[in-house]
């Protein structure tokens, strides 16, 4: 993105809403010049006008002077807007027509066309957002399901950053116990043990690293889980794909091996989003070149899959074909899907599902049983996924991980901090081990966009009493 | 016209070596004092060196500085303190004799070439069009030069404190410098006040040492200077240690009320890191007890000085505390303790020449750039000499990386962060401290020295044998290898120490925490048993992975420190910068990025957009076909007027 430059004298503007049809859309317009290009197209606003409030009126075309739509116009003082440059938004009937008028009506009386992201670039530049802010603002924006906006909320509302500035406190404090034993040695200050600080960075450790282990969900929570369908031809993966979806996505077919290649949608359960890949039916000997290549695309989408549903036709039981292909795939991630238990007679129905049951429990795996006429087995299934990956201990004001960026900088972080607990425990001298910390707190500071800075010195002048 | 090249004025630690600097380099340097007797006077504490200043001193004498010598020749007590940590966080300090290291610094500069010392009160400075161009003293008299060192300390406007009573002066029995800071002043200088304080001085015989605990120093040296020779030239002697107690403290805390700090009369912001005991108490009220040395002044001196007690309580008030010291019932002081308030030019008004931004052709250096310590003076000193004297020859400005040494740190930390309390350096202020050691400064330092040209022809021959002698070390444990012999095996069972399982390099060998060159000598292989060889080489091969580790944080800071700001850059224009920030860095004007990212109060993301800038900004001027900066950072742009 080439923000910055020229560029940042520029006021831009942008519909801020989702295109089409609503109530209403809103039209974000900042920086130097608002006022004086808005007032161009809108005569309704006093001298001074004042923040946070709106201002109903007429918006005209600078050019004709005809008029395009009654609006809301809100100021917003600068400092007190989002991206810290004064701003208005205007609200304006949800049509995408006008919205196309209002927005070159102002590029007429002088502002430029925001680009992606503009908006939040200006916002961190004008120091309003962290790094971390601004990045879940634009998950925030990118949000693709209730759970995933609500975890982008959080953090835009300074979650995630206030864990890890405490954290990075507490490592401060231990950097300015080790500084000190090194520049005051000779003050007869009483540091801390070196117990004391393997504990204490231990547990800065053991928090990074509960964060850490919140990445997997947290992607889960921001892109949605993946869900690969895999199974024989004909078991029903596609009659099944569609009732996932609750609509008709899969072309079905009794013909076996109608799908050729993976067809993919989504659906969204309880605020999850829900990915899936229904494949194409595996049959160890296919003649069809095409269906081939299907097949081995369905193995390797499995492999990306957060959770495989292996399906089977509970009328066939777990043929040795299943057996072989189940071999083949990763178990931890596999549930048994029972399809078709509708066509199982009532009265074999029991000796077939205490036979799959033993199957199951041989290879550890949960098995459900669903048909495609039973409405409940959507329902079923999918409680069934988004607990598994998701809602285990989930609370709603958990951190989570979700940005790759993040999830590096503490990984790093938290192998440093082990280095120098190492170092302390080895006796290495004082200065490596700071070595080790200061690269750690750099790691915890770049997540933030902070750097490094005097904060030990100051540190130790508080703390200790020196005095040569 | 011209009386001299170059005038100094003041002969403390900075203006000393700055002298020797200019005048070393061939100028004709005219150092003016307010009193020829006390020339290199220790105003404080009767010691040179410690953690990161001896750092300093060993910088020093590798480049050509002469601190080092002096304090070798009149050390009386040696110590390496931290001797238990990691090798770069050792550092020397030594006790002084304070007469002598005082009468070292007279011949030093009365037989120096070039050089002339004449006692003067320097007045004003002499000004054309904002170039300096001499002085003017008190009695009228005008020197004329071509630049001017100002090495004042703390006599500008300098008042000193005992309990609420003032008197004008920098130091006991030494006049206040009045007129220059206002000039400095009246030419847009921000001028500020700090504060020092120093203990009382007490009378030898009145001391009864029985009830303290004497505090030997080292028995082998590892002098500062190359020039010195590996034995103690004089007695070594004992310093003694002494606490406080809850009755001390219980008087100090009755008597704030008649502390010029604490009932407002001093303005000036005292140092931190070495407070008062008035503000020990005040600030760590929970500690019973504070820890004091006394330390001899010198061999023959009746003086001991209190380290640690710096006060400005009135008299009566110090002798009743310190009654309470064990070992101090009848003590009689030969002088209180006193505070001391001073001007100080905010330093980020300089370059890291040292020359001032406003006035050309004025250096200053020491305490007036608001330092503490007799160390980063004589440092500042050095590279104002050097900087003043290269600037008349036409020569490249002499700029030490912050990976480079400590005197490096020091400036750039100056210029870039000002400072609101005396500023005395620490380890941890270097971020490149692992590289950063006494052991090695020859090895950092010693092209940068052979390029100056300071250094005496004996010095050099050291060095070069030094460094010679450490790389063939080197070479030797890297080519020879160590096989895991039945001899061998049993001489380590026999130290305790654990087998070999494997042929290894001497190199891989002397890795092990275990192993020492001593061990290797023993071993009969060929060890260089000077220490000052084999300890070098043992701390480079035992850390070589954490030198490594920080030559390559270097390299990644090095993009940040390798590109140049112009100095008309207007970060005025620069969008998403706060006004604080472009007021931070127009009065700062950073040469580099690097140096930008360390002023404080300027966030990443103003780097950020100072780099979006300075892409349109290069562009620009390329359009317009002007020079955009030269790319090496060894450069001619830092002051505008030599561009």
């Amino acid at each position: 993105m080439n923000y910055g430059g020229d560029r940042d004298s520029a006021t831009i503007c942008a519909v801020s809403t989702p295109a089409g049809f609503g109530g209403i859309s809103v039209i974000r317009l900042s920086g130097l010049n608002t006022l004086k290009i808005f007032r161009q197209v809108f005569k309704n606003l006093p001298i001074h006008p004042e923040s946070h409030k709106a201002y109903f009126g007429q918006l005209t075309d600078p050019g004709s002077g005809s008029a395009l739509d009654q609006v809301v116009a809100t100021y917003f003082a600068k400092d007190k807007s989002f991206t810290g440059d004064e701003t208005i938004e205007i609200s304006c009937h949800g049509n995408p027509l006008i919205c196309d008028e209002i927005m070159k009506a102002l590029v007429d009386s002088g502002a430029s066309t925001a680009m992606p992201g503009e908006f939040t670039y200006r916002s961190f530049m004008n120091q309003k957002l962290d790094l971390i802010q601004a990045e879940s603002v634009l998950s925030l924006i990118e949000s693709r399901s209730h759970k995933s906006a609500n975890l982008a909320y959080r953090q835009l509302m300074g979650g995630l950053s206030e864990k890890i500035e405490a954290i990075e406190n507490q490592m401060t404090w231990c950097l300015a116990h080790i500084e000190a034993s090194i520049d005051f040695s000779t003050e007869g200050l009483e540091t801390t043990s070196q117990d004391e600080l393997i504990k204490k960075l231990s547990h800065s450790k053991s928090e990074i690293d509960e964060i850490l282990k919140t990445y997997k969900k947290g992607r889960l929570v921001r892109d949605g889980i993946q869900i690969a369908l895999l199974g024989q031809p004909n078991v029903g993966k596609s009659s099944l794909l569609n009732l996932l979806l609750d609509f008709d996505r899969s072309i079905v077919s009794i013909v076996a091996g109608t799908t050729r290649d993976v067809v993919s949608d989504e659906t969204i359960f309880e605020g999850q989003r829900l990915i899936f890949l229904d494949t194409a039916g595996i049959r160890t000997h296919s003649n069809d070149e095409i269906e081939n290549m299907g097949i081995k695309r369905s193995f390797e989408e499995s492999k990306r899959a957060d959770r495989i549903f292996y399906i089977f036709d509970m009328s066939q039981g777990l043929t040795d074909q299943d057996n072989r292909l189940l071999s083949s795939l990763d178990l931890k991630k596999v549930t048994l899907v029972g399809n078709k238990k509708d066509l199982v007679s009532s009265e074999k129905l029991d000796e077939t599902l205490k036979y799959i049951h033993a199957k199951a429990a041989a290879r550890q795996l949960q098995v459900i049983f669903t048909s495609t006429v039973d409405k409940n087995s959507r329902e079923e299934l999918l409680k069934h996924v988004v607990f598994q990956l998701v809602n285990e201990r989930s609370s709603d004001n958990e951190v989570l991980l979700a940005n790759s960026r993040h999830y590096e900088c503490l990984k790093q972080a938290s192998s440093l901090i082990q280095q120098s607990v190492q170092s302390l425990v080895d006796g290495t001298g004082a200065e490596f081990v700071s070595l080790e910390l200061k690269e750690a707190l750099m790691r915890l500071q770049d997540m933030l966009g902070k750097r490094y800075d005097d904060q030990v010195m100051d540190r130790v002048f508080k703390e200790f009493c020196v005095g040569k | 016209m011209k009386n001299a090249d170059i005038i100094v004025v003041g002969a403390g630690h900075a203006g000393i070596e700055a002298a020797m600097a200019s005048s070393g380099l061939g100028l004709s340097t005219l150092l003016i004092t307010t009193n020829l007797d006390r020339i290199g006077y220790m105003s404080c504490n009767p010691s040179i060196g410690g953690l990161a200043k001896g750092h300093m001193v060993r910088e020093l004498d590798v480049l050509g500085g002469h601190m080092g010598f002096a304090a070798d020749q009149t050390c009386i007590q040696y110590k390496r303190l931290n001797s238990s940590k990691g090798p770069a966080v050792r550092g020397t300090r030594v006790q002084n004799d304070k007469k002598l290291y005082n009468q070292h610094m007279t011949q030093l500069l009365n037989s120096q070439p070039n050089l002339k010392v004449v006692q003067g009160d320097v007045k004003r400075l002499i000004l054309q069009n904002q170039v300096c161009c001499g002085v003017e003293t008190q009695d009228g008299s005008k020197i004329f030069s071509t630049s001017v060192i100002i090495t004042a300390g703390t006599f500008l406007n300098g008042v000193m404190h005992v309990g609420l009573q003032q008197s004008p002066g920098g130091r006991v029995g030494d006049l206040a410098s009045v007129g220059l800071s206002d000039q400095l002043k009246d030419h847009g200088f921000v001028v500020r006040r700090l504060k020092t304080g120093t203990p009382p001085r007490l009378l030898k015989d009145t001391i009864d040492w029985s009830k303290t605990v004497a505090q030997y120093g080292d028995e082998s040296l590892f002098p500062f200077s190359l020039k010195s020779s590996r034995h103690f030239n004089l007695p070594q002697v004992a310093c003694y240690l002494s606490r406080t107690n809850e009755q001390t403290h219980d008087i100090i805390r009755r008597n704030l009320d008649k502390s010029p700090m604490y009932c407002g009369i001093i303005e000036g912001t005292g140092p931190r890191y070495c407070p008062s005991i008035e503000d020990k108490i005040s600030r760590f009220a929970d500690r019973d007890s504070h820890q004091t040395f006394l330390e001899p002044e010198g061999l023959n001196s009746d003086l001991i000085y209190l380290q640690g007690i710096s006060t400005s309580l009135p008299e009566e008030v110090q002798y009743d505390f310190l009654k309470t010291i064990p070992g101090l019932e009848n003590v009689v002081m030969a002088r209180p303790g006193y505070a001391v308030e001073y001007d100080f030019i905010e330093p980020t008004q300089i370059w890291h020449t040292l020359e001032t931004r406003t006035i050309s052709n004025l250096f200053l250096a020491g305490q007036i750039n608001g330092t503490s310590g007799y160390e980063e003076a004589a440092s500042q000193g050095f590279v104002a000499g050097i900087n003043a004297a290269h600037k008349i020859l036409n020569k490249e400005k002499f700029i030490l990386g912050r990976d480079q040494a400590y005197i490096g740190v020091l400036i750039d930390d100056l210029v870039t962060k000002g400072t609101r309390e005396p500023y005395r350096m620490f380890t941890s202020r270097a971020e490149h401290r692992l590289i950063l050691r006494e052991d090695n400064a020859l090895d950092r330092l010693s092209p940068v020295s052979q390029n100056l040209k300071l250094l005496g022809s004996d010095s050099l021959e050291v060095m070069q044998d030094l460094s010679t002698r450490r790389a063939q070390q080197k070479v030797y444990l890297k080519q020879t290898k160590i096989f895991p012999t039945q001899s061998i095996q049993a001489e380590l069972v026999k130290r305790g120490l654990v087998q070999m399982s494997k042929s290894l390099t001497l190199e891989e060998f002397l890795r092990r925490t275990d192993v020492s060159p001593a061990l290797l000598l023993d071993l009969g292989f060929v060890i260089d048993s000077d220490p000052l060889v084999s300890e070098a080489v043992e701390i480079d091969v035992k850390y070589m992975g954490y030198v490594r580790r920080q030559h390559e944080l270097i390299q990644q800071a090095k993009k940040f420190e390798d590109l140049l700001l112009p100095q008309d850059f207007d970060y005025g224009s620069v969008r998403g910068l706060s006004k604080e920030e472009v007021d931070k860095l127009s009065s700062v004007l950073p040469r580099t990025l690097g140096q930008a990212q360390r002023i404080s109060g300027v966030n990443p993301s103003a780097i950020q957009a100072i780099m979006i800038s300075l892409k349109s900004y290069s562009s620009k001027e390329s359009h317009h076909g002007r020079r955009t900066g030269p790319t090496s950072s060894s450069d001619q742009l830092a002051s505008p007027d030599l561009v």
